[in-house]
């Protein structure tokens, strides 16, 4: 006697996007955007340990929101694919597009043929150069890839807040006035956000290889006043 | 490459080398018999601020492949590694050294210590050189930020990695520096004091060992020369290198190739 009962696909689908937006909105969220002279991170996050956002290679950062576990994980298989790629070829051959599609793939695998869909929703920012266009590239749960223009919002409350800072700024300005308009965003009309819970990324060329560099609070305190 | 994602118990965690390994990105084991040379030499001194490393620039086979081979690189902001032995493993060792250490700090957002560090290269030399007859022979020096030291991590052949507090070199040419060093060496050695011996020491080396290269003036290439302290990793500039050795020249021809008593 079998106890298997039909389910539609429309019904799967529905359900398996229902538990990962549920899950995704119980977190905090995340607003990226590119600046005169580079892309800035900014996750509203009071752990001062466990990162949303990090580095991934000389030009490529990543922030994942939602569940912890899943997303550091895939953080940490996007090093390793890009340590792994400039290290079979050239450093210069590491492309935030190629690991944005794998994270695609395997973000939609895990949503139709996973135990459970994934509850995150994650980012791919790559800092532009004379051969790479400066790029942020957005996952969610299902597996959707989009390459947002100027900035992108990822977490619960996303369309709230992309409302709120495509109102705020509309041309690129310098990295002050673009991270106040994302705390602005992020905190909206009715509160304030202490520095202190605040994690900001930069990725910005400074003369080294490495762009990616963490602001800590008292940056972040300077750049706010 | 595809994603690389591992199950728990399979996770080669923030080492790059065992994941490397794992994805088969490193060379293989080639029990072969083929010559080995050590045709180099490179040189650690100690001094109260930090450490110098000097090296040759000569790449040696049966003839001279290259005169302005850099085999002193920096691993990373505080850390330099140097390699002799065959070229080809020993120049992708120092890549997988330096992307070891970045990929470390990539992980785990935290920098490894300059003893983890030393002791992350020994399975790696030690896979090296007990399966290929291309050995390679690293040499570790850096500033220790959390003690504030300059320190100096030498290697055996099987990967045995041991401190050195005053001083090691590496290479064909160490009979000669080694001991120059053994008689210029003293723990109160100042920065102007080690780059001086140091400079003697690879002189020497390339004045006796034939695959060393000393300094070439006919082609202005100088061996090279590099500073370890609080300040991080720093290459002297190549007047300031061709000045001293131009001045152990001219002392050495002076008194006719010989010493002339001195250190110098």
């Amino acid at each position: 006697m079998s106890n298997f009962f039909y389910v539609s696909p429309e019904q799967l689908i529905k359900d398996r996007a229902e538990f990962a937006q549920k899950g995704i909105a119980r977190g905090r969220s995340i607003v990226a955007a590119i600046y005169d002279v580079g892309v800035v991170m900014v996750a509203e996050n009071p752990s001062a340990s466990l990162n949303k956002i990090s580095e991934i290679y000389d030009r490529i950062a990543f922030a994942g929101v939602g569940k912890y576990n899943e997303f550091d994980r895939l953080r940490e298989a996007g090093i390793r694919w890009a340590d792994g790629t400039g290290f079979t070829y050239s450093r210069e051959d590491v492309d935030a597009r190629a690991l944005a599609n794998y994270y695609a793939q395997h973000v939609g695998d895990m949503f139709t043929e996973g135990p459970k869909p994934l509850e995150i929703e994650i980012l791919v920012a790559q800092l532009g150069n004379q051969f790479r266009p400066t790029k942020l590239y957005r996952i969610a749960y299902e597996g959707t890839i989009s390459d947002e223009p100027r900035f992108a919002v990822l977490g619960g409350d996303a369309e709230t807040i992309k409302a709120r800072f495509a109102e705020s700024e509309q041309t690129l300005e310098p990295l002050t006035v673009t991270l106040r308009n994302a705390i602005a965003a992020l905190a909206g009309p009715d509160r304030a956000i202490p520095t202190s819970d605040l994690e900001v990324g930069v990725l910005e060329d400074g003369g080294g290889r490495r762009t990616f560099r963490r602001l800590g609070d008292d940056d972040v305190s300077r750049l706010r006043e | 490459m595809g994603l690389p994602l591992f199950r728990t118990g399979d996770d080669p965690g923030p080492s790059f080398f065992r994941f490397a390994e794992n994805a088969g990105l490193t060379s293989l084991a080639w029990p072969g018999d083929a010559p080995s040379a050590h045709a180099t030499t490179v040189i650690a001194v100690r001094y109260v601020g930090g450490v110098v490393m000097v090296g040759d620039r000569q790449a040696t086979s049966s003839y001279i492949a290259s005169r302005d081979v850099r085999k002193i690189e920096p691993a990373d902001g505080f850390t330099a590694i140097a390699m002799s032995g065959a070229a080809a493993r020993g120049l992708e060792f120092i890549r997988m050294a330096q992307l070891s250490f970045e990929h470390y700090e990539k992980m785990t957002d935290a920098t490894l210590s300059l003893e983890g560090k030393a002791n992350y290269l020994s399975p790696i030399i030690q896979r090296n050189n007990l399966t290929t007859p291309l050995l390679v022979v690293p040499l570790l020096a850096g500033w220790d930020p959390s003690h504030q030291v300059g320190r100096i991590f030498e290697y055996d052949g099987a990967g045995g990695c041991y401190e050195r507090l005053d001083f090691a070199t590496i290479g064909s040419g160490s009979p000669f520096a080694d001991n120059t060093l053994r008689l210029g060496f003293r723990s109160d050695l100042d920065l102007e004091g080690a780059l001086e011996l140091g400079a003697l020491a690879l002189y020497e080396a390339g004045d006796n060992d034939p695959s060393t290269g000393g300094p070439d003036f006919v082609r202005e290439i100088f061996p090279m020369m590099v500073t370890l302290n609080a300040d991080g990793f720093r290459e002297l500039a190549p007047e300031d290198v061709a000045q001293r050795f131009r001045t152990i020249n001219e002392r050495r021809t002076e008194s006719k190739g010989l010493a002339g008593g001195t250190l110098r």
